[in-house]
């Protein structure tokens, strides 16, 4: 019993290593294609990031008309804010605190000192409600609609620049992921092809196995066995590099690229993903390219 | 043993292999099948081996329908039947040891009743020392007694011989029938062996049924090749 499940196991390994060449074939095809899906994977998870970094750091202000500053209308627009869909947060200054915050920029006492006239009843500054939302997409929408609310003065939120930036992100992070999925159906064909050539040339050795009274299944295992050996092989070099890679990329740029918008995914999060997702594509697809050339080649003759 | 009764082979492409084909082995009987090429030998031992189904008519071999399994079950029905063939059939990858002892393992026998065994038939061919070795290390003479040492390793009721001394020299080719002899002597082994060489079954004489385009035109039980007037 215990052999039924040994024997595959161990002529799967010995198959790897006497069809030698032909197993290295097959490991660099797949090493090559892991490799450019992991790329592309590694790419794309960024992208993400970065789309997701700008969208949350852009706010909405809406400052308040003058003639409704009072805490009742404050308190309707306040609720009338939060009511609108997609929005996150709501926070509300005073006109005196945006005074304040105006004047805190400024570092000499000079300038300071010539905007006191401006401070109390003349403060040309308005009360302020600064609005996030929960997904970039609703921005504009958001805008629109506070912008419709009575006694909003006007509302910014960064124009149309980061309304743009967002969605050129989004066309790339969609783009990646589109390659990434090309580039993986492209590896299932062409690592189940060479896994097929390899099969192909054993065609008369699986005729033979029929001919000595092998059943299909007892024929299939150990081929089924090397073809995720050599998908887990195929997948040790492409694995190790991109470790390395990401890791060596993270250190050098300390962890974002350019600006603080555009923050890296750290090597301890993204790794363990990128390495079950490139093993496991390549492991699977030996193990399907296997079964199914064989199952080939055990019609092939009666 | 075997039995063909009213076999007709038609192939796909329009050939016409065999012709009402009725014959009947016994056990423990060495029958030669011979015939020119094109005679039909070859879809004969087809049939019997179960790689083609008869057009019409049934092959009986150990009691099976041969040409009625299922396409998964062919390879059980092998282990009843030992084959011989001219190219010898033997796993390039695997030694010698292995070549033989995959036709026991596929049947799920106990290790050391496998290791004894495929001993016991290296023994019998004369291959004690050849166990390592690979197929293409060994002479044309010996990688057909591997193939016969794989053949008869399951104790198989019949052995079917496809041109066992087809592609080896005179010398070796007496080896290889004193071999079959010896077998169908000491385990009465049933043996059909398909050949042209005529050499071979003047000398050995056995029963012998002469093919020609796909018919049976002669079943001698005396042996020796009688040559029809063309």
């Amino acid at each position: 019993m215990i052999s039924r499940i040994w024997r595959p196991i161990k002529e799967g390994f010995l198959g790897v290593f006497r069809h030698g060449s032909m197993s290295s074939s097959s490991c660099i095809a797949v090493t090559v294609t892991l490799g450019i899906i992991s790329l592309f994977l590694l790419f794309s998870v960024n992208v993400g990031q970065f789309t997701q970094g700008i969208e949350q750091s852009v706010e909405i202000s809406a400052t308040v008309d003058y003639s409704y500053e009072s805490a009742q209308q404050e308190d309707r627009i306040s609720l009338a804010i939060q009511s609108i869909d997609g929005v996150d947060t709501v926070t509300y200054y005073t006109k005196d605190e945006e005074f304040q915050y105006y004047l805190d920029s400024f570092s000499s006492e000079e300038t300071k000192e010539a905007f006191r006239p401006f401070e109390g009843e003349n403060n040309p500054m308005h009360d302020t409600f600064y609005v996030t939302v929960k997904d970039g997409q609703d921005l504009e929408a958001a805008a629109t609609a506070i912008q419709a609310i009575e006694g909003i003065d006007s509302v910014n939120f960064g124009g149309a620049s980061a309304v743009k930036l967002m969605r050129v992100l989004r066309s790339i992070r969609f783009a990646g992921w589109f390659v990434a999925l090309l580039t993986s159906l492209l590896a299932v064909l062409l690592i189940s092809n060479t896994i097929k050539v390899t099969i192909t040339a054993r065609a008369d050795e699986i005729a033979i196995m029929r001919n000595v009274g092998a059943r299909n299944g007892f024929i299939r295992s150990p081929f089924v066995v090397e073809g995720i050996i050599i998908g887990a092989l195929g997948a040790i070099i492409p694995v190790a590099v991109m470790i390395y890679l990401y890791r060596s990329l993270y250190e050098f740029t300390g962890g974002y690229l350019i600006s603080q918008m555009f923050t890296l995914v750290p090597p301890d999060t993204i790794l363990p993903y990128a390495v079950v997702i490139l093993a496991g594509i390549g492991i699977l697809v030996g193990l399907l390219g296997s079964f199914f050339s064989v199952t080939r080649y055990l019609r092939w003759k009666r | 043993m075997i039995e063909c009764v009213h076999v007709y082979k038609k192939y796909k492409n329009g050939v016409n292999a065999l012709y009402d084909i009725n014959f009947k082995v016994e056990q423990g009987e060495f029958v030669y099948i011979i015939g020119p090429t094109g005679s039909g030998k070859s879809t004969l031992i087809k049939l019997l081996d179960g790689e083609e189904i008869p057009t019409k008519g049934t092959v009986k071999v150990v009691g099976i329908d041969v040409g009625k399994l299922r396409h998964s079950k062919v390879p059980v029905y092998r282990r009843n039947i030992g084959v011989v063939f001219q190219d010898f059939k033997l796993l390039p990858t695997k030694t010698v040891f292995e070549n033989i002892s995959y036709a026991l393992e596929v049947i799920n026998l106990r290790k050391d009743l496998i290791r004894r065994r495929v001993r016991e038939v290296m023994n019998l061919v004369g291959l004690d020392e050849k166990g390592n070795s690979f197929p293409r290390e060994l002479s044309g003479g010996q990688q057909q007694r591997v193939a016969v040492a794989r053949a008869i390793a399951n104790r198989p009721k019949v052995l079917i011989a496809d041109e066992p001394t087809g592609n080896l020299d005179p010398s070796m080719s007496d080896e290889i029938m004193a071999l079959l002899e010896k077998i169908n002597r000491e385990y009465g082994t049933t043996i059909l062996m398909v050949t042209h060489d005529l050499t071979i079954v003047n000398k050995h004489r056995k029963r012998t049924v002469v093919l020609e385009h796909g018919h049976i035109v002669a079943d001698l039980a005396e042996g020796g090749y009688v040559q029809h007037d063309q």
